[in-house]
């Protein structure tokens, strides 16, 4: 459900888009995200200054403190984001749980106008957030409530639910682990005994202490059985007041929320690491055959090669006077070569013409009539 | 290497070169065709005895000869549930890959994880001795490379959790 970036791109894609209109724009998009978060952005050309956008986002299905919408705290966090260009709207339109009227003529001009306009797209993120801050506000206080130490389930996503459960001195946040492939649990598995190990040692004494569980703890014993059912186990972190000061409240928040999120991004990322590799070793397997292979042809080729001077040798044995022959012609051209080392073109036919001894004519003789 | 690894692999390397003395042998049952009696099994004459080697009870060797082909089939060791999943995720994605190797089986045998299918003609094609330091490195290279991958994993995991946490602090 929760995202590691608190902004929705595509919303905030429209806002800008709005805000940076010459004309007047006609709007009127439905935007769903996470299949359960919707925003609605309405703009009408005849009143440019006043766009509306309206949030539903999943709430607490069984917790008494926000069973009638958006608590208090909520829109005041909501107001506390939101700059004087952001109105909320009351009651919200049908359907939704909060609508805001946004008043593009007093967002600042220049860069800030950008980070107004993120601001209002990571409204979601802030009531999503702010529902989990209220509870871990109040981890020291005494409140001895009949809510004391009974789960509370937070469905923000259908198939994520998580608790958290109210003690003394401290808030456990479990997670049930639900994943599709058996490849995944044996990952996660993995990943979540690390997390016990990295959490148990020294240095991160500070760090929520962090356990894995293949069977629910007690506090959710009395929970329907469905939900109780994992194959991934169930993850607790107890978190205590040093965990929610200051600061540190909205990360602590925000890491919660996260958290599915966070593992099955590295339960993909696991995979396609996996992945990488073997075939990196495949090329490296299938090289070393390879090799063979380029080997043996060469020895082959080599064989072949021997093969036919040896078999060659024996044909041209056979043939005694044409041997003999071409011996002669190869010695007589060898001395040729030897004689004449240097060629000049041309002196072989100067040659003929002005340096040959010219044939004296018998008495006896005649000539030839032409 | 281990000793009971380098035993376990010189065993199997001793085997191979024993059995692997194919010769080209038509089918016995349809003319005009060339099995590999291995697979076909149509000829009780034509079989030797499967040899088994067992380095332990998770890991062992099956080789059956036959006069034109030899089928090897391998039981890598799989320690624990990540060792598991990685070597059948490693050795189907070899099978699946299998035209690359020529002489790798697309199903393993029933009971092993991955499985060799030698003919005559890849003996013909191929040297002998280049064969079975193939079968006997790639024997090698499947338990280190498993054994890494686990390490790899378990590593990532750790970094992944240690940034996890950074985030409370």
């Amino acid at each position: 459900m929760a995202c590691f970036d608190r902004v929705s791109p595509a919303l905030r894609e429209i806002l800008l888009k709005l805000y940076r209109a010459e004309k007047p724009v006609e709007i009127d998009h439905h935007l769903y995200e996470f299949g359960s978060v919707e925003y609605h952005v309405q703009s009408s050309a005849a009143d440019p200054q006043h766009n509306y956008l309206s949030i539903s986002t999943p709430l607490l299905s069984q917790g008494a403190l926000l069973s009638y919408g958006l608590s208090s705290y909520t829109m005041q966090m909501v107001k506390q984001v939101c700059s004087d260009a952001v109105e909320i709207v009351e009651p919200a339109k049908e359907g939704y749980q909060l609508t805001l009227k946004l008043n593009f003529a007093k967002v600042p001009i220049g860069k800030d106008s950008e980070k107004v306009i993120t601001q209002i797209s990571s409204v979601q993120a802030v009531i999503l957030s702010s529902q989990l801050k209220e509870m871990l506000r109040n981890v020291n206080s005494q409140d001895t409530s009949q809510g004391m130490n009974k789960p509370i389930k937070l469905v923000y996503h259908p198939r994520e639910p998580f608790y958290v459960i109210r003690q003394p001195q401290k808030i456990t946040a479990v997670f049930p682990m639900r994943f599709r492939e058996h490849s995944d649990v044996i990952i996660a598995t993995a990943f979540f005994q690390e997390l016990m190990d990295v959490g148990s040692s020294e240095k991160w004494a500070k760090a929520p202490p962090c356990t894995w569980s293949p069977i629910p703890p007690p506090e959710l014993r009395g929970e329907p059985l469905e939900d109780l059912s994992t194959n991934g186990g169930f993850v607790c972190f107890d978190i205590s007041s040093h965990h929610v000061e200051g600061k540190k409240l909205d990360k602590t928040v925000w890491s919660l929320l996260n958290f599915y999120a966070y593992v099955k991004n590295h339960v993909k990322c696991t995979r396609g690491f996996i992945q990488r590799r073997m075939q990196k070793r495949l090329e490296s397997l299938v090289e070393v055959l390879h090799e063979e292979k380029l080997q043996e042809n060469g020895n082959v080729k080599k064989v072949k090669a021997h093969a036919e001077s040896r078999y060659g040798g024996k044909l041209v044995s056979l043939s005694k006077p044409k041997n003999f022959k071409r011996r002669c012609r190869d010695l007589t051209r060898k001395i040729m070569q030897i004689r004449f080392r240097i060629k000049i073109h041309g002196f072989r036919h100067f040659r003929r013409r002005w340096l040959t001894i010219p044939k004296f004519s018998s008495p006896l003789g005649y000539t030839k009539l032409q | 290497m281990a000793t009971s690894l380098r035993l376990y692999l010189t065993c199997i390397r001793n085997t191979l070169e024993a059995s692997l003395c194919l010769q080209n042998f038509p089918c016995q049952e349809v003319e005009r065709h060339n099995k590999p009696e291995v697979e076909m099994k149509t000829s009780p004459e034509l079989l030797l005895n499967s040899i088994l080697i067992c380095r332990n009870e998770a890991e062992k060797c099956l080789i059956e000869t036959s006069i034109n082909s030899l089928r090897i089939s391998l039981k890598v060791k799989q320690a624990d549930e990540l060792e598991n999943i990685l070597t059948k995720k490693f050795l189907r994605f070899l099978s699946m890959r299998a035209e690359a190797f020529q002489v790798l089986r697309r199903k393993p045998v029933q009971g092993y994880d991955i499985s060799f299918l030698i003919t005559n003609f890849h003996c013909e094609e191929m040297q002998k001795r280049k064969l079975i330091d193939f079968i006997v490195q790639f024997m090698e290279d499947i338990e280190k490379e498993i054994s890494e991958l686990k390490m790899s994993v378990n590593t990532r995991g750790r970094l992944v959790a240690t940034e996890f946490l950074k985030q409370f602090i």
